[in-house]
């Protein structure tokens, strides 16, 4: 046996099994989205089982494109994708330049930032709904009637009485709502994952050259120069990193949407997927291989746009 | 044009006194070089001087005017980093013209000057390239034309060519020669290499520990240095110094004399010896003496070459003027 046939051979198998793992499923949505596929139906019980012979053609594309909601999970996914990135990033960027100077309690306080990441999606979801977001019990209820109630109080003063009852009071939002619930998810998913932009941009800054630095502070540049000459430059490959793991992460989000409001008005593709999985696979696996695409569209951009950083 | 004066100045940081107070003039379009061995302070007061580390007592003057609280920016010096520090996501034109950019210039002006750094610098070809795909010495280059373009009064240099190779380095030193001589612009150089100090200064400031231990001359520093630290420092390869009866027998505690001012013999001289290493360079050769009885090793320094053995014996005799006398506290005797 040649010197290259016995690695070859012993990389096989995980070969093997990677493409088994991703071939298998990929072609079994491919064939399920081209038949009528579902799992309970009393009229035609034929339809229950996957069989070619209950083909649809692009019978499955055309009824999951000409739903309204197919169209709004796009919508909502991309919405709920890029605000994320666009929060954190900016987040991740001020708060990883306020930590980097030294002070003292540095170190607790790095660690008490990088704690939201090890939250547990789920945990993390439920815990700002009821706890945080809820209009009653939650934070928010709390902050807006002690407003409140300080606004009437502030009524009943004698002279500036009348100034003060021309406020209008305060009314809760509530974040299950159709308008709002994909507000709460950003909010929720934002403070989990800005942790990791801090963490990753944190420490490229450390690695930032201090000579250059001072080189700038000779040429003249002030703080603000020097921060978008030198030190935004310099995490360009870092916010790259973060905005590619992050739309991978997010373009799946599941739990918080479930949890918020089980999908009302703020359905996503994979959140689509899940409902049409409940009762019609032909369409759930259509709709899959359009979030296959749309995730590969994405890709396609990120890997145009941060190659060409990585380039530099 | 730029004349630095530094009143009592000391540094310390925390506890450590880095640099006891010191007082030192630095004329206009004189090239100063600071040597000394690494951790002397060299670097620290030249940071001073820039403005990149606070005084801790004393002020600095530049043109009679005290600059200790002014920020580095506007004491109007130019500074060459040892690691060139450009800013590595611009272009070669983008970082010549970063001060004047910084100085809100109109970019037509901009633009002109950095042409004619360029030029002077014979970078224009490179303009346009990244600090990424230039060479060492080009990015040294650079790092001067960004120091030029300011039209500062003054240049610092930080070390600035030990990040090149032995051949570069010796080209580099001419061009900043020539550009003094050509601008003469005050010029402060910081530098461990004492080869460096010799070949460009006009005036070296020796440094140890914090401590001035000699200002002067090159020559000067060479035919009459202070003190046995300087005596060390200055000239390579090294001055012999040793004590014992020779050093008694001139009324000093030590002497020192240069390797190339002993004569060498193989039948007759003053000190007896035995050849160790003989390093032949071509033009000159170095002999390491073992045994001579007044120090372990004796190095002296012959024009061309000679055939000489491992072991062979040999005679040397110092030239008796040229002997340096220092007393207990390795301060100079005339």
């Amino acid at each position: 046996m040649s010197d290259r046939k016995l690695p070859r051979l012993l990389q096989t198998p995980a070969v093997l099994l990677l493409l088994v793992w991703m071939l298998v499923p990929l072609g079994m949505t491919l064939y399920f989205s081209f038949i009528r596929y579902v799992l309970n139906n009393l009229r035609k019980p034929e339809w229950t089982t996957p069989n070619i012979s209950n083909w649809r053609g692009f019978g499955n594309y055309e009824f999951v494109l000409n739903s309204k909601s197919f169209i709004l999970a796009i919508q909502n996914s991309l919405l709920i994708v890029c605000s994320i990135l666009f929060l954190t990033v900016i987040l991740g960027i001020m708060i990883a330049v306020l930590i980097n100077k030294t002070f003292p309690g540095q170190g607790i306080v790095r660690v008490l930032l990088i704690s939201p990441f090890f939250v547990m999606p789920a945990v993390n979801a439920v815990l700002w709904i009821n706890m945080i977001l809820d209009p009653v019990l939650g934070l928010q209820g709390i902050a807006v009637s002690g407003i409140n109630e300080t606004l009437i109080s502030l009524r009943s003063m004698p002279v500036l009485g009348g100034f003060f009852s021309l406020w209008p009071q305060f009314e809760p939002i509530s974040f299950r709502a159709t308008q709002t619930s994909a507000i709460a998810v950003i909010m929720m998913v934002t403070w989990q994952w800005t942790p990791f932009a801090v963490l990753i941009l944190m420490t490229s800054l450390q690695s930032e050259d201090q000579q250059q630095k001072e080189a700038a502070i000779l040429d003249g540049a002030s703080a603000w120069s020097q921060f978008r000459f030198l030190t935004l430059p310099h995490l360009g490959r870092p916010i790259a990193i973060v905005v590619m793991i992050q739309a991978i992460f997010h373009l799946s989000l599941y739990a918080e949407i479930e949890i918020v409001s089980r999908g009302n008005g703020n359905k996503n593709l994979p959140y689509l997927i899940g409902e049409f999985a409940n009762n019609n696979i032909g369409a759930a696996s259509a709709t899959g291989i359009f979030a296959v695409i749309l995730a590969n569209i994405v890709a396609i951009f990120l890997l145009r746009m941060i190659g060409r950083t990585l380039m530099e | 044009m730029g004349r630095i004066v530094l009143n009592k100045v000391s540094k310390s940081f925390g506890e450590t006194l880095v640099i006891p107070p010191l007082d030192l003039t630095i004329e206009d379009g004189d090239f100063t070089v600071f040597v000394g061995p690494s951790g002397c302070g060299k670097s620290t007061l030249l940071r001073m001087i820039a403005g990149l580390e606070e005084l801790t007592s004393g002020d600095i003057e530049i043109n009679d005017k005290d600059v200790t609280q002014v920020s580095p920016s506007k004491r109007g010096l130019a500074m060459v980093f040892q690691s060139y520090a450009l800013y590595p996501h611009m272009t070669v034109r983008k970082n010549i013209g970063f001060p004047l950019r910084m100085q809100k210039m109109a970019p037509a002006e901009i633009d002109k000057r950095v042409e004619n750094a360029a030029a002077s610098l014979n970078l224009v070809d490179y303009l346009d390239r990244k600090p990424g795909q230039l060479s060492g010495g080009q990015r040294q280059r650079v790092a001067i034309g960004r120091a030029i373009v300011r039209d500062p009064l003054a240049f610092l240099f930080d070390e600035p060519l030990s990040n090149l190779d032995a051949a570069l380095r010796v080209g580099m030193r001419l061009e900043i020669n020539e550009m003094h001589a050509r601008m003469k612009t005050t010029m402060i150089y910081v530098t461990h290499d004492q080869v460096e100090a010799m070949t460009m200064a006009d005036k070296i400031v020796v440094l140890r520990a914090g401590l001035i231990e000699q200002i002067g001359s090159p020559l000067d520093l060479y035919h009459r240095p202070q003190n046995v630290f300087v005596a060390g420092f200055i000239g390579s390869p090294k001055m012999n110094i040793f004590s014992g009866p020779e050093a008694e027998k001139v009324n000093a505690h030590s002497i020192g004399i240069r390797p190339e001012h002993t004569e060498v013999s193989m039948t007759k001289g003053a000190w007896k010896g035995r050849v160790g290493v003989a390093e032949h360079l071509g033009s000159d050769t170095f002999i390491h003496v073992h045994d001579t009885g007044l120090a372990d090793i004796l190095t002296v320094r012959i024009s061309g070459d000679i055939s000489l053995k491992h072991g062979d014996k040999i005679f040397l005799s110092p030239q008796t003027d040229r002997i340096h006398k220092f007393d207990e506290e390795g301060l100079r005797i005339e």
